[in-house]
Formats: C-alpha cells, structure tokens, sequence
C-alpha cells in the first residue's frame, strides 16, 4: 500500500463529509466513488499509526556510516570563485563583458563586467584539489575533505535557498530542518543532552533566524536547543547553593510522585509523559552540560589547533571545539551559525572576504584535524558551506576596491568531511566563469538524500505525516543518494 | 484524486470553458498568450471570443469545427506549446470535443479584460472563498450531549462508534473556565463559591460573571495582540528603538474586549478610525481618542524609519509587513507570497496585492513617508496650552522676582567691595563695571582686569555675600516647583492621512521598488468578487476628507449580506483555536493551499452565522462555545474513543492543554498573593537578573500583558512558554515540551522566590500553630486524620549529668525535658528544688549546682572525624567563674576556667564513629551564683570515605545556635499547612498516596536540613523550607501546568 493509499484512509471520514457539504455536482460524484472504494474494502476507516514522540534510539534502514555531524552553515553564499572553485577564464576575461544570462538580485547596481578573483589558487595535499590563499588550514585538511563544486539551488535568494537546505522546499517556512529528521529518524544516544544542538553566535540570530533550527509540524522534541554564545550557555542549568544536590533531588523524587498520581486520570497522555520526561532530561542536563561545556582541562596544544590562542578566530574556535565535546558526548546534530550572513559579499570583497576567512578557516580544519586524531572523524559527518553562492561577475558601486559579487544559487561549492564520506576528491563543475553548474549537479535534496544514507537510512522511508500526505526531507522531489563521494 | 474522477465523469456533459478548458489552457499557453502584458503571435487565448478574433496568423478558433481550429491543430501537432512539456492525449481529445460542441462557456464573457488571468471556477470554488452557508440540517438540540449547533455538528462529522465524554467534574470545569476566559486561577474564596452554588444553572452563571469580569479583556486582548504583532519597540534596526506610546493601543484593546465592541465596529475602527474621527476641532475629544487610538493596530509592525534606516527598502518593508498582518490575521491568506509575482498556489495575484497596497497607500505613501516620530498625536488641549502658558507667566514673574533680588544683591556686594578702594579709583571701577560691556573702553577693560574682585558675576556671588545665593535658590526652587504643576504633554501612535491625498500606486515588477509599471486602483480580491462586478473600492466621498479607502475596506471586510466568507470564517477560527488549543483550519493565517484544510468546515459557518445573527457579539461566541457540550467534556481519555481518535480530532474528549506563558507567571503571582490586578498603562519596565536573563521589574507584579515587549529583549520566562518574540506577527503559538522550561521551572529565581511567598501565605493563612480550628469544609478522612511522622532526631541533645574527674567522660546523661522562652531546663521552674538553676539557651545558659552542670550534647551522625571552634564567656566579677570541658567517649579533649572574661575552646581532630556523643560540659566552680554564661560552638564534621579508595566528602557543619532553634521549631502544623498548599494551589486535598509520599518526604528534608542548616535560606526555618519546597514542586506539577 503506498502511502497516498495509507492517507486517503486516514482522512476518510472527514473527506466524506466535506464533500456531502459541498453537496454540488463534482463532489456528488466523487462522495460516490469513494463509497464505492470504501464498499470495496469492507472496513470502517480507522486512523493509525501516529508517528513517534521520543528520543530512544531507533534502528536504521542499512548498516551506517555516520553516527554524528557537525554542520558550519556559512549564511550569505561563500564565494566560490575566490576560495574553491578556480576559474582561469574569469581571470583571463576579468574587465570584460559576460555574455550569458545572469539574474541580478540588486539590478541598481548589476553590471556584467566579469571580475576575476584577486586571490591566488594552488593544489593542496596529496590530492592536488586547488584552493585559495584564504584558506591555508583548509589546506591542510583537503585529503580528508570532499569538495563538491557543482551545488545547485536554483534559486537566487537568500531565504529560499536556505530553507531549501535545512527543510528540503526552496522557500517554504515550516518544515522540519535536516537536525529534526536525523534526530526523528534515530534518536539520541546520550541520555542527557538533547539531540540536536545549535551553536549560536554572539553577534544574534543568523539570517532566517530560528526557522534555521525549526522542528516545523514535527513535536518540539525534535527542535534544536540553542546554546547562549556566552556563559551562562544554558540558562537556569544549576540551582541555587542551598537547593543542589540532594536538597533538589528529594524534590524532584517528590514532584515525580505528584505527577505519576495524575497520570492515574491521564494515563498514556504523550504530552505529560513528556513533560515528565524534561524533569528527568533537565536533572541529568545540570550535571552532563556543566561538564561538556567545561573547556578548561583541555591542553594548549588541542586549544591552538582550534585557533582559540588567537583573538580572531578564538570565538568561533570555542564552538567548534564545543561542537566535538558534544559529538564525543553522544549529542546527534550539532549546528553552527554565524550572525546574520558575513559571507554576503555584495561589496568590497577583496577586504570583507579575508576577514571572514581568518575567523574561520583555521577552528574548521582545526576541528576536522582533531575528529581524526581522536578516531572521531569515522563516525562524524562535518558539513561546510552556505546556501549559495556568488556571481562571476562585478557588483558596481563604483569603484573597483568596493566591488563586490550578487547572489548566485546556480552552482556554488560545499564541502564534506568523515562519516563515511570519501577524502582527497573533488566532484562536480561549473562553467568556465563559475556561473552554474554544469556537470554532475547536486542539489540540497541531493545533499539531505546522501547525508541520510551516510546515517543509514533511506530519505523516502523517514516520513511524517502532515497535511493529509506523509512527508520527508525531500518531500518526493527528484533526489539522489550521491554515490560518488561515498567512501 | 476523487477531484480529478469528478472532472472525468461531468466531461460526459459537453465541457465548458471556464472550468475545464481555461485549467489546461492556464497550464500550456496562458505564459505567453494571456498572462503578460503583451501576447505572442498577438495571440490572446484567456476569453473564446478573443480566440476567435485570433491573433497575427488568423482566427484560433472556429467554433464547432475542430479540424478548423488553428489553436487545436498547433496542439494536436505537438507544435505547441515548444519545448519538452506536451498536452496529454486525453486534455488534447477534451479540447477537440469542446470545440466540436461549439466551444460553450458557463456564462456570457466580460465585456472588458484587464491584465492577468481570469481566475478558473475550480479557484473559485476553493472552501476558504465559498460563500458562508447555513447547515443543510435543522440544528436538534437533545438537551443532553447536542447542546447547540456545535455539539450537532461535531457529532454528525464523528467516526461510527465515537461520542462526546461526560462533562469535566466541576472543580475541573471551574479551572478550565476561569483560566480561558480571565487568565487567573479562581482564588480559595472564588472556587468555594463555584464549587458550593446551589443553583441548577451555576455554568451558565460562572461563565457569565466571568465574561463580565475586567480580567476577561485583559485575557483576550492578549490572543489579539498576538495576531497583530504587539511591540512596544520599533525594530527593523539593531537599536530597536523603543515605542513609548503602543500601550494606548493595547488598552485600546482590552477596553473594547470589555465592553463586547461587535467585531465589525472594532475592525472598522482599528482600520479607519482616524476617517471615521475626522478632524481636530479644538481638542480630541474622547470618542476621536478611541477612533485614533484604534489605528494602532496598523502601526504594529517593525518600522526602523526613525532608528536609522530611513530607505525607501525600510519604508517598504513596513508596508509589506502591514500587509502581511491584514493578510493573515483579517483574510486568512498568505497575501505576502504575491508581493513579487501571482501567488503560485492560491488565486491571489500580484495585482491583488497591489490593490490592497493601494487602500494603505494614502496613510503609508513610501514618498511622502512620516516616521514613527512624526505619527504620534499629541492629546494636549487647549486648557492644558492655556494653563501651561499661565504656569510659565507664574514661573516668569517669580524668575523676575528673582533677577531683581539678584541685582540688588550684586550692587550690595559691589558696594562692599568697592568700599575696599580709594577714590577716584573707586568711581572709576563703579563706573567701569557698570558699562555695558561691549561699551567698556580699553581703559576700562584693563581697570577691571586689573581688580578681578571687582568683577562680581551671578556665579560667583555666593563668594561674597553667601545668604544671598542661600535666598536665591529658594526663588530657583519655588521656579521649578511651579514649572512642575505644568500638565504632561502624551502622545498616542496612530494612522492617518493628510485630507485629498490620493498617491498614485504602482505594481512593482517583481516586488522590485526600481521596476514600477502600470497604475493600479484601490480594490478587492479578485477571487471574492465575480468577475462582473467591479472590485474596486470608491475613493471620492464628498462628504471625507480622507480617501475613504480604509473604511470601504474595513466595511467590505465586516459586510454582512453576504459576509466576506475570509474574514468571518478566520476570525472565528482564532477564537476557537484559543478556546480549544487547536484551530478547525490548523493554520490561521493561511486557509489556502499550502495551509491546513478545515477539519471541520460546517462548524465554521455555523459559527459565523451564528455570531453574525448576534450582532457580531465576543461574548456571545464566547458564551455559545463555552456552553457546548464539546467544550465542558472530560479531558480524560477512554479506550473507545482512544482507538478510534487517538489524536482526538473529532472531540470526542476535550484536550489536555498547556497553560500559556502569560497565564503561568499570572498564576503563581495571584497564588503568592503579589499580583496587582490594577488594569491599563505603561508597560512593566524589563531588567536583566543576575546571570545576564530578561526579566520584568520585581517590583511591579502586574499582569504578563502588561510587559514591555521588547522585539530584542524578551522576557526569558514568558519565551521559555513559548510567547512569541515578535517578528511580524504571531499566528498561533506552539506548545513545546523542552527540558530548559524544567531547568527555569526548577532554577529560576522567580519561581524559588514566589514559592516562598506562597509558603508564607499559606502559613499565614492557615495558622502558625496547632492550636486554631482546621478547616470547618470536610476533608477526606485520610486528609482530616493525617499526622505527619514526628520530626527526626536532632544531632542535638540538652540536658545534665556527671562528668567523671578521672576518666573525663560524662556519666548519667539526662537530657532536659522542658523548653519554655527560648529555654531548655529540667523541672517546671527555673529555678529547680534539684538541680538549681541550670538551664541551656540558643547561644549560653546557666550551669546548676555543683552536681549538676550543663551539658550541651552533639551526637555524630556518621563517622568520621571532628573539629571544634568556639567562644565562651562569662561576664560577672562576682562569684567564682566557671569551667567548660569537652568530652567524648575517648575522655576530655579540652577544659577552660574562665571568669569576667572570653576564651577560644578549640579542640582538633576528634576521630567519631556514628553514634558517638561529644559533649559541651559548662560546671559552676564552687558555687553556681553569678554563672550566666555564653558558649556558641562550630563543630566541623570531615565523614570517613565509605568506600575505602573513594574520594573524601565534604565536610558537615553544626552551628551550636543554629541546631538549639531548630529544635525549638513546632513541627505540629506542617501537615496542616500542606494540606492548605494543596488546597490553594491544586483546589484540592492531596490523595491518599500523595499523603504517604509526604510522610517519607518532609522527615527526609527535615533531617537534612537539620543536618546541613546552611541550606536554610535567611529568614527560613526548617519547616517553612520544606513548605516552600512543597509549593515550588506544586507550581512544577503537570497538574498546575496543564489544563484538565
């Protein structure tokens, strides 16, 4: 039975009697056609299977690679031309005119003078995969990472294309992020901390704000929980001097006896259970964050590979390294974000782009280092990269040192590391001037398709019901499990 | 699926155009030939007659003959439309047989068409855009589970098998009500009242005393300002700058809930009341207050035109974002998404958008823009004008009052000064200083630099004669006092439009402000008007002086012959999701396409219907919902029902639901008795706690409405509750179940300090001792009989004995048996016939007779070993002094004589094993006269690792005084005083299990307390500890969480 078949049953009776109101010709007919299949069957409709409201660990489809991922979403559209994708034509035509199509998102300054990137390109590692001087620690990691230069939203915004990638629809609010699904689908392996976990900057919110971590219209189980950018990292996590301890346990003990007596007239209510469930969650929380969240014991050596010793990457460093505290921890999905979108490099790209690259580069490969070092990297996906990318061509604001790159969602570059994901490689083209993508296309239901499969599971059979249909990631959108990158 | 079978089916008939040959055409041609303002090939293929007039190759259609049919054979041909995408086989024998019946449309086509394509019957015939209408059944009430016309329709649309519950128990009926519908718990008073009502119809009353109730505004006006995105801060920039004047429009609101405005005269004033108020003449009046206040409502949203971002991208964004509001809250459509093109779902077009831009455009003109700032209305009158200046003349003629004096005393002063010189040196400084000084001649300027004491200003004159500048502050002060009796100037936020302002609006390519193209009217959806009538909306009422657009919408919203089926049906549907914690149309802003289907679209229109018939009344839906036989079923679930509807979506039971945010910090500050019901005015200013965490100012516990809602500083513990951190606006709130709501519940200082408040009350409420009656009400037997288990032993014992000389131990230990003023002692009296005068108090005593010392006795509750710190003192020169010893089985470890004077009595490194007594031996020397003696003592307990290799555990501290008070603590009204926490936070008496959890539980935190005193927070005694962990737990409780 498929699942349309499984659903028509499910909203049957309610359908039955829309149509009966309606009362006109169409609906007439079909009421009656539907009686008839109802006939054929010889059942009352019944409606079942609810879909799961918990955290236990569930079994996958086929034997995983990834048992965690680490996502640095990089909001604004890292430009691709600058750092991963090398484009030898964009140089050699620089000044001269493009003469393809190109969608303008800022048409008051759209010129279509191409603008080569200012900064040199040299083959790194032992696989030779080209990178830009901005990034020299990426660099140093490029045998464990596999860049994908051909991604490909479609879709020039900002917004549509990150909601594209976290909820599989480019543009549609309320769906359930990639965290939601993965943690859905599997459940939490640490019995104190939440599943999914958003690392926030202190800068605010990013662009899109907490849809970026949305649990749409599954259960806020399933929602991310967002970590303060700043001590106190979680709000409330300890009580007073006079009630920690056993003080507060004897509490507890008594508050969970007064709810179990209610449950006596709400039995198998998921909600209280849940609610009864947070106490417990929140108690093992005090002691499990206070010590993953404690950085202190590690060494000098781990601390500088993050780049924490140095002030402009020592804030983003700290989450990264937060971010494996956690993974070692047994937390699922952890996600990091930047403050509104520094890679939005509309303007002045030859001094804005190095900045954010100096922030970041070195606490990413540093991370990525230090999951392999501790035999990490195997069992954690790490995910970097925006949702677009940039245009080949100059954004005017009238002066070449303030020119800058609009958006680009035709074809930009993303990266993967670990978790079963295959090293040294580059996959993926775009054209000659970096414009779109033109050889093996991947798009971010592609994307969500292999970071499922890497977790061992199959895309279409992870699904929710919503909206009279059961619903996936990518929502029954053309999308294939990438197996080239698969190690 | 059973659509598309439908459509089969009816083409048996001849197809009509409209609704089965323009869905393909739409889905083919329409892009190139229709929808654009110029059409390929000239070619426009939205209306037949237009086919067949034809385009640059000729006649498209020729009706009846389909072989002659340019259209049909381009199609059948493949030719068109180009590229992959082709018309299926069956679409194509469709066309052909609708041309081949004369190519027939449902109804004679317009005469004119403007740009865009015509909307298809199929949109039109979408349930959000179908006319309101009646039930096909007559309404039976049974007058038993079918109360009213909601019970009929939801029990007609239950699955075979399914029923209503029984009603809630009442005490569960009273809570629910009170908290829907005001938002607070019923006080103890309240429920007695509700719970004991004699009378047959006491729901009936109960609801409407509360539908009369002040709070009920208070309550709803909350769901309202969650639909229209209520801030108190501007947004849009990082400075978020704050909007000192949103709260009139939220009293606004909470007035009108109270006094039960109909809804058409609500919405009507909130979206035009300025052209309804008219002009100023003279001052506001109240009424032109009301109307201006009301238009709040359309200056909700984000608007960072004052804050720093003045660009035409800003301004437009505020429009947008307005639209966004009327869009969901009023038309239950995602108008936003046809900002930049046609909505690709709903049959909402961009021109539609931009009609209804055109209804704002004369208040909100992006060119001729005002800033926040500039919007606010002044609500000074004349006779505050006139009595300000009156006030100012006042402070004028006392300022010149002043100036006077001042001048006299400065010529005093020069005089004095002066008398300091000779002549004519004298004449000639006078002379000098007196010139004007722009008129002083060289010689002068130089006479005076010379004699810089001559140069007497006002600043300085308090140098030379300081009585005078003593005399003129009081004239400063007399100044600024009555400048003080000058009426403030306030202000309100409001929209309005400079009379004959009729800006021109244009649809923007693309939502793109630089792509500006055709002029579009003020107007109506299109999909709610038939394509015959006219959609636009009148602008030149003679007698306005306004456009007139705002109110010909607000009354094209509010219409009630036929009623606009959008409005009604989503106003409605937000009244239910409030009542019911779940909407008939699940997304409220958005009934199309990619919104939730009704689950219940006959209760929708019967609703509307109803509430229409009632004159648009709140309290009447309010009342009708409230008395259903839906709304006052059990919550509980039942095997049947719970198989067939687990999820509940028929009613079959009523839903468990989660208190909201505003209700939760309401509740606990009405149970700690805190909470200050005034109504109305500025908001509660926020403040941040300790950790860095939003909170509002503790000193003004009002209501949660009344917040500052801030867009960048929410309140930490109404967010924790999912209030809404305002963006846009708030469509409906989820209900999440997430561990920090536990950690704020259990950690947060507001909640410790309010259930300590609470303890207190309760205390004081139900008496501090044993001694007052118990409650006359009748308890269950468990609860009235209960005793709860005496307290545990303290370390502690008082008492007397021997201490033998030789072995240093004490022998015959006996410990006091009276405690009387903070006393402990032997017999009846002090003194006593035996003993003499010994007794123990909380920091000394008096020892007795030779044979009989004091002895303060500390029994090791677990091994280890011990250090003791003290002071002990004896203050009289009479008599002989006294000796203090410690003792412990292994002998004395310390002796001190001491007399009229202080010494340290430290004894270190006692090893104890658990059950071993050390004690404090106070002996007279030779005679107990003059013996009043003070010995405070801190034994430090280091406990033995249980475990051998296990680390060391902290060390346990005894404070001498602190452990005597314990131990003068009553204990004896504790169980009564929790069974009153019961009673005032869960309007019950525990259950008999609960009772037995209790009787483990308090001796167990009594004992620790006793044990680790330094948990006592100041001012708390062991029993009210426990009490308030009590109610802190209660306030934890999924019972007080949740709403049966």
């Amino acid at each position: 039975m498929t699942d349309s078949m499984h659903d028509d049953e499910l909203w049957m009776p309610q359908r039955r009697r829309w149509l009966q109101q309606i009362g006109m010709g169409i609906g007439a007919i079909a009421l009656e056609l539907m009686l008839a299949q109802e006939a054929a069957r010889g059942q009352p409709p019944v409606i079942k299977d609810k879909p799961h409201r918990d955290l236990h660990p569930r079994a996958t489809h086929f034997e995983p690679k990834a048992k965690a991922m680490i996502s640095l979403f990089q909001h604004g559209g890292p430009s691709h031309m600058d750092l991963t994708d090398p484009k030898p034509e964009l140089t050699k035509f620089h000044g001269t005119e493009y003469q393809g199509d190109v969608g303008f998102s800022f048409v008051n300054q759209a010129s279509k003078k191409l603008l080569g990137s200012p900064f040199a390109f040299a083959p790194r590692g032992n696989c030779g995969t080209e990178l830009s001087e901005l990034l020299p620690h990426t660099s140093g990691v490029i045998d464990d990472i596999c860049l994908i230069r051909s991604m490909h939203t479609g879709n020039n915004g900002h917004e549509v294309s990150i909601r594209y990638f976290h909820g599989g629809i480019p543009g549609i609010l309320g769906r359930p992020t990639l965290g939601s699904w993965l943690t859905y689908a599997l459940g939490s392996e640490s019995q104190d901390l939440p599943a999914y976990m958003v690392l926030s900057d202190p800068g605010g919110h990013p662009v899109d704000g907490v849809t970026n971590w949305s649990n749409g219209f599954m259960p806020a189980l399933f929602q991310g929980t967002v970590l303060r950018p700043k001590e106190p990292r979680i709000f409330n996590l300890q009580p007073p001097p006079h009630l920690a301890g056993q003080m507060q346990q004897q509490n507890l003990e008594l508050l969970h006896e007064i709810n179990r007596q209610h449950t006596v007239h709400h039995p198998d209510e998921p909600e209280l259970n849940a609610r009864m469930a947070t106490y417990e969650l929140a108690a093992r929380m005090q002691l499990a964050a206070t010590d993953a969240l404690d950085i202190s014991k590690e060494t000098q050596a781990t601390l500088n590979l993050y780049g924490i010793d140095d002030p402009e990457s020592r804030e983003y460093g700290t989450r990264c390294l937060l971010a494996r505290r956690l993974i070692e921890r047994g937390v699922r999905f952890v996600q990091l974000f930047h403050s509104g979108q520094p890679w939005d490099h509309h303007d002045s790209i030859q001094k804005n782009l190095p900045a954010i690259c100096r922030k970041t580069d070195k606490p990413v490969a540093g991370l990525v280092a230090d999951l392999k070092q501790r035999g990490l990297l195997d069992s954690t996906l790490v995910h970097w990269g925006g949702e677009i990318g940039r245009l080949p061509v100059t954004q005017d604001h009238g002066s070449p040192d303030r020119a800058g790159r609009d958006h680009n969602g035709q074809g930009f570059s993303i990266w993967l590391s670990g978790g079963g994901i295959k090293g040294g490689m580059a996959f993926g083209k775009t054209d000659e001037f970096g414009h779109k993508a033109v050889e093996q296309l991947v798009t971010p239901n592609d994307f969500q398709a292999t970071v499922m499969h890497l977790f061992g599971l199959d895309h279409t059979k992870v699904s929710f019901p919503y909206n009279n249909t059961q619903q996936s990631i990518t929502s029954s959108r053309p999308a294939r499990v990438v197996r080239e990158l698969l190690a | 699926m059973a659509i598309a079978a439908g459509c089969a089916i009816s083409s048996a008939e001849e197809p009509k155009f409209e609704s089965q040959i323009r869905p393909i055409l739409r889905e083919y041609c329409l892009d190139c030939h229709g929808a654009t303002e110029t059409h390929e090939g000239s070619l426009d293929l939205r209306l037949v007659r237009l086919m067949v007039q034809g385009g640059d190759s000729g006649p498209a259609l020729v009706a009846g003959n389909p072989d002659a049919s340019l259209i049909l054979q381009r199609i059948e041909s493949d030719d068109m439309p180009p590229g992959t995408l082709k018309v299926s086989e069956e679409k194509k024998k469709l066309l052909r047989a609708w041309i081949e019946s004369g190519a027939p449309t449902n109804r004679p086509e317009p005469e004119t068409i403007g740009p865009g394509i015509p909307l298809t019957d199929a949109e039109r015939a979408y349930w959000a855009y179908r006319p309101v209408a009646k039930p096909s059944t007559e309404i039976q009430i049974d007058g038993d589970r079918i109360r009213n016309g909601i019970d009929q329709v939801l029990a007609q649309a239950m699955p075979q098998g399914l029923r209503f519950s029984p009603d809630a128990p009442r005490e569960a009926l009273v809570r629910r009500v009170f908290l829907d519908l005001i938002g607070l718990p019923p006080s103890d008073e309240q429920f007695q009242h509700w719970m004991q009502l004699a009378e047959s119809n006491w729901y009936e009353q109960l609801v409407d005393s509360l539908l009369q109730s002040p709070h009920y505004g208070e309550r709803w006006a909350r769901h309202w300002l969650d639909a229209v995105g209520y801030a108190d801060s501007d947004g849009a920039t990082l400075a978020d700058a704050e909007r000192p004047w949103a709260w009139r429009y939220r009293d606004y609101v909470i007035a009108s809930l109270n006094q039960d405005k109909p809804i058409d005269r609500f919405i009507l004033e909130q979206l035009a009341g300025d052209e309804l108020a008219g002009p100023k003449q003279g001052d506001w009046t109240p009424t032109q207050i009301e109307l201006l206040t009301a238009t709040g409502f359309l200056r909700m949203t984000a608007d960072g035109t004052a804050s720093g971002d003045n660009s035409q991208e800003a301004r437009n964004k505020t429009i947008a974002d307005t639209l966004q509001v009327i869009g969901s809250t009023l038309l239950g459509s995602s108008l936003n998404c046809a900002q930049c093109h046609d909505h690709r779902y709903d049959p909402l077009s961009h021109e539609d958008y931009f009609a209804l831009r055109a209804v704002l455009a004369p208040a909100l003109d992006p060119v001729a823009w005002k800033t926040p700032s500039e919007r606010l209305v002044s609500l000074i009158t004349q006779a505050e004008v006139e009595l300000s200046s009156k006030i100012e003349m006042e402070a004028q003629a006392i300022s010149a009052q002043r100036a006077t004096k001042e001048a006299e005393f400065i010529k005093n002063a020069l005089d004095k000064e002066l008398m300091k010189f000779e002549e004519p040196l004298r004449t000639m400084l006078r002379s000098a200083y007196e010139s004007p000084v722009d008129k002083r001649t060289e010689e002068q300027k130089m006479l005076l630099d010379k004699h810089p004491s001559v140069n007497i200003s006002p600043g300085v004159l308090y140098q030379y004669l300081p009585e005078a500048a003593e005399e003129l502050k009081k004239f400063d002060a007399t100044i600024a006092e009555t400048r003080a009796k000058k009426p403030a100037e306030t202000f309100l936020q409001a929209l309005s439009e400079p009379p004959g302002h009729l800006p021109v609006t244009k649809l923007l390519h693309r939502g793109d402000l630089n792509q500006p193209t055709r002029e579009i009217s003020p107007g109506k959806l299109s999909v709610l008007v038939d394509e015959t009538s006219n959609k636009h909306f009148n602008d030149d009422d003679p007698s306005l002086p306004t456009s007139g657009r705002r109110l010909a919408f607000a009354k094209w919203l509010t219409q009630t012959d036929p009623p606009n089926p959008l409005f009604v049906r989503a106003m409605v549907n937000r009244v239910w999701m409030h009542h019911f914690g779940k909407a008939i149309v699940a997304t409220p802003g958005d009934f199309g396409k990619l919104g939730s289907p009704p689950t219940h679209p006959q209760l929708l229109d019967w609703l509307a219907l109803d509430w229409i018939e009632h004159g648009w009344s709140f309290k009447h839906l309010h009342r009708r919902i409230l008395l259903s036989t839906a709304y006052r079923q059990s919550s509980n679930r039942n095997p049947t029902g719970g198989s067939i509807d687990p999820d509940n979506r028929f009613y079959g039971r009523r839903d468990l639901q989660r208190i909201d945010a505003e209700v939760l910090r309401d509740s606990v500050l009405a149970l700690s008795g805190e909470l200050k019901p005034e109504l109305f005015g500025a908001p509660i200013p926020l403040q941040e706690d300790e950790a860095g965490q939003v909170r509002l100012d503790p000193a003004q516990p009002r209501r949660s409405l009344y917040a500052k809602w801030r867009r960048t500083q929410p309140v930490a513990l109404l967010q924790a509750f999912d209030a809404p951190v305002m963006g846009v606006l708030c469509e409906s709130r989820p209900s999440s179940t997430v561990a920090p709501q536990s950690l704020m519940m259990m950690n947060n200082e507001f909640l410790l300090e309010q259930s300590e408040k609470i303890a207190k009350r309760v205390i004081s409420q139900s008496g501090a001792s044993n001694t007052g009656a118990s409650n006359s009400e009748s308890a269950p037997q468990a609860a009235s009989g209960w005793q709860l288990p005496t307290a545990p032993a303290s370390p502690w014992r008082y008492g007397t004995g021997t201490l033998h000389k030789e072995t240093g131990k004490v022998e015959g230990f006996s410990a006091f048996s009276q405690q009387t003023q903070g006393r402990s002692h032997p017999g009846v009296q002090v003194p006593d016939a035996t003993t003499g005068w010994v007794f123990l108090t909380e920091s000394g005593g008096h020892p007795g007779n030779p044979a009989y010392p004091a002895i303060r006795r500390w029994i090791a509750p677990e091994s280890g070993t011990v250090e003791i710190s003290g002071s002990l003192s004896h203050g009289s020169q009479n008599g002989d002094g006294v000796i203090g010893s410690v003792s412990s089985k292994l002998g004395q470890a310390g002796s001190w004589r001491i007399q009229a004077g202080s010494v340290s009595t430290a004894v270190a490194n006692l090893a104890v094993e658990a059950g071993d007594a050390i004690d404090l031996v106070l002996e007279c020397g030779q005679q107990e006269t003059s013996d009043s003696f003070t010995w405070t003592v801190k034994i430090t307990l280091n406990p033995m690792a249980s475990q051998p290799g296990e680390p060391a555990r902290n060390s346990i501290v005894f404070e001498s005084a602190i452990g005597f008070r314990l131990q003068q603590e009553d204990t004896s009204a504790l169980g009564r005083q929790i069974i009153a926490a019961w009673k005032h936070i869960l309007h019950r008496f525990p259950a008999d299990q609960e009772l037995a959890v209790l009787s483990r539980f308090v001796p167990a935190q009594l004992e620790l307390l006793y044990r680790e005193p330094q948990r006592l927070s100041s001012g708390s005694t062991p029993t009210s500890q426990v009490l308030t962990n009590i109610c802190h737990m209660l306030l934890n409780s999924n019972e007080f969480l949740y709403v049966d």
